[in-house]
């Protein structure tokens, strides 16, 4: 039971700050227990360990600041490509569906427009029941009526006038 | 121990503008670092345990003196502080961060347990826990180097004599 209390006695609390009361319980007992005057040993040790250990003073080599100032801007260049790409994330949709809206305007613009001009002077003809060359064979034919009228009423005219 | 400090300057320097003035830069400043140090600890590859074998020369000598006049005035000098952070450094390596950072807080730099709690937002019960095995597992560590060492000092004693 004696040892227990010590040991937790020393472990409850740093050395540094324990009692003189506690101090002296401690030294009392491990006279007599050598685990405990081991533990203690140790955790004299330790303390001694550690407070060296808090008072040592980090020294940065040369290019310390050179080197921070380098991985900042590293870093600072990541970060607006993760910004650009937030951006993008936020504002992706809206700009793909205005640059569909404006494909499908030049589409509607260009495109079509032209497709109806050629289809409806390809389908007129089909749509009256006349190809290109009729229409020219017919002209053709009315070219000759139009001769044999000119000659009957050239003749006619001449009848007249005797 | 620099790539730490560089971290916290990087951090301190991106996150200035989330500062809100409430508490003392200062305050500001040791919860960036200590959640800084207590990060790259636990990304860190813990060290197998020490022991005796592991020591230099230096740190050998450090213990044996200690053995001698574990109680009594130590005697300081710049090298023997050195020497004895370094092994201080390395028996911590072999323990978790969390213990790590309460015995180095506590122990090292007499900070309370109040302190802690609000530097790293345990509350106070975890931070006596946490001591508690933390000072065990110190202690323990040690013990362990001293008999060892104790060990070795008799063998060379009796192959003396």
């Amino acid at each position: 039971m004696k040892d227990e209390h010590i040991i937790s006695l020393i472990e409850n609390a740093s050395l540094a700050i324990l009692s003189e009361n506690d101090l002296a319980v401690i030294h009392a007992h491990t006279k007599e227990c050598s685990d405990c005057f081991r533990a203690f040993e140790a955790a004299q040790v330790s303390l001694l360990l550690l407070k060296e250990h808090s008072i040592v003073q980090f020294e940065p080599s040369p290019f310390f600041h050179t080197r921070v100032l380098a991985t900042l801007r590293e870093r600072q260049a990541v970060n607006d490509v993760w910004a650009f790409s937030r951006l993008w994330r936020a504002a992706g949709a809206l700009a793909s569906s205005m640059v569909a809206t404006v494909a499908a305007l030049a589409f509607l613009t260009f495109v079509i427009p032209d497709t109806q001009v050629a289809t409806i002077s390809q389908a007129s003809p089909n749509a009256n029941g006349y190809s290109a060359e009729e229409v020219i064979l017919d002209q053709a034919q009315s070219d000759e009526v139009s001769d044999g009228q000119l000659l009957t009423t050239i003749y006619d005219g001449d009848e007249e006038t005797r | 121990m620099e790539e730490a400090a560089q971290e916290v300057f990087l951090k301190a320097f991106t996150e200035l503008g989330s500062y809100e003035g409430r508490g003392s830069m200062e305050g500001w400043l040791t919860r960036i670092t200590t959640n800084t140090c207590l990060n790259l600890l636990r990304s860190s590859k813990r060290r197998p345990e020490l022991t005796v074998s592991d020591l230099t020369e230096d740190q050998t000598e450090w213990l044996d003196k200690n053995l001698t006049d574990a109680a009594t005035e130590q005697h300081h000098s710049t090298e023997r502080s050195l020497v004895a952070a370094d092994l201080a450094g390395r028996v911590l390596q072999s323990m978790p961060a969390d213990d790590q950072l309460v015995l180095t807080m506590m122990d090292g730099e007499d900070a309370s347990v109040k302190d802690v709690a609000a530097i790293t937002g345990w509350s106070e019960s975890r931070v006596k826990t946490q001591a508690f095995r933390a000072r065990r597992r110190m202690r323990e560590a040690v013990e362990k180097l001293l008999a060892g060492r104790k060990a070795r000092r008799q063998e060379l004693g009796s192959a003396r004599s």
